[in-house]
């Protein structure tokens, strides 16, 4: 019984760091434009944490326009992107320009059936909450099979790993050398 | 910006300060264990205290402003990269 408790627990917290890195840290897919748009967006509290704040420099109020990036990925499915401000908020992308990389994508976008384009992101789309991931970057590449290796991401994940693990091992070392001799005797 | 600058700002302080003393009291110890090892005569304090008066002017100690100096750099620089490149 206590096993089931115990393994239900590890699993539940590594599935959260998991998902919680795989929707901070940034992706890139290979895509078309197809065009841009804008909508208001009325948060609930469902789905606001998916949304960053208001572009930088802004007032933050109840509801706002959200620009979006419509877009097609290779395997012929679309994909909607949104285009906001992290500003100087979580997470650290410090991302400012969501004007400029809209100008962007509406100049991409009339290069549509042409030219292919590397769209990096961060977040996850849901239908049932009405949530996309964060567009934070464009810029073309040479064909739609390119092949992208995300680099910062390898290099992230091992300096994050090196730092748990120097972290786990000195936790280990304190309890053997400090804790466990109080228990000894006893 | 106007949040995250004071935030930065007091965490940054406190690590500053925590190191500061720790690398004081460090020099400290490098400087009494010297002492005890080569010296064994003399004015101890006085060694000592001509020890701390290097170290103010030390690299040691001027390297301890990195604290502050990489994190801005690297938000700087992240700045420019996301936003400008």
């Amino acid at each position: 019984m206590f096993a089931v408790v115990r393994w239900t627990f590890f699993l539940v917290f590594w599935a959260v760091v998991a998902g919680f890195l795989y929707y901070t840290l940034p992706q890139r897919d290979v895509v078309q434009v197809s065009g841009t748009e804008i909508i208001r967006q009325d948060f609930s509290g469902w789905n606001r944490i998916f949304y960053a704040q208001a572009d930088a420099g802004n007032a933050e109020t109840i509801n706002r326009d959200l620009r979006l990036i419509n877009t097609v990925r290779r395997n012929g499915r679309v994909m909607v992107y949104r285009n906001e401000d992290t500003g100087f908020g979580w997470p650290p992308y410090f991302k400012l320009d969501s004007s400029n990389l809209q100008a962007e994508a509406q100049n991409a976008s009339r290069q549509n059936d042409e030219q292919w384009y590397a769209i990096t992101h961060y977040g996850i789309r849901s239908e049932f909450l009405t949530i996309y991931p964060n567009a934070t970057n464009l810029s073309p590449v040479d064909s739609a099979d390119v092949r992208l290796i995300p680099w910062f991401n390898i290099v992230f994940l091992t300096v994050l790993l090196a730092f748990v693990w120097g972290i786990w091992v000195r936790l280990k070392r304190f309890r053997e050398n400090r804790i466990d001799p109080l228990f000894e005797d006893a | 910006m106007f949040r995250l600058i004071p935030i930065f700002l007091i965490v940054l302080t406190v690590i500053y300060v925590c190191l500061s003393l720790y690398s004081r009291a460090k020099a400290r110890d490098r400087l009494e264990a010297q002492w005890a090892e080569d010296l064994r005569v003399g004015d101890r304090e006085a060694f000592v205290r001509e020890g701390m008066d290097s170290y103010q002017n030390s690299l040691r100690r001027k390297l301890i402003w990195g604290v502050y100096v990489v994190p801005i750099l690297a938000v700087v620089g992240l700045i420019y990269v996301q936003n400008f490149m």
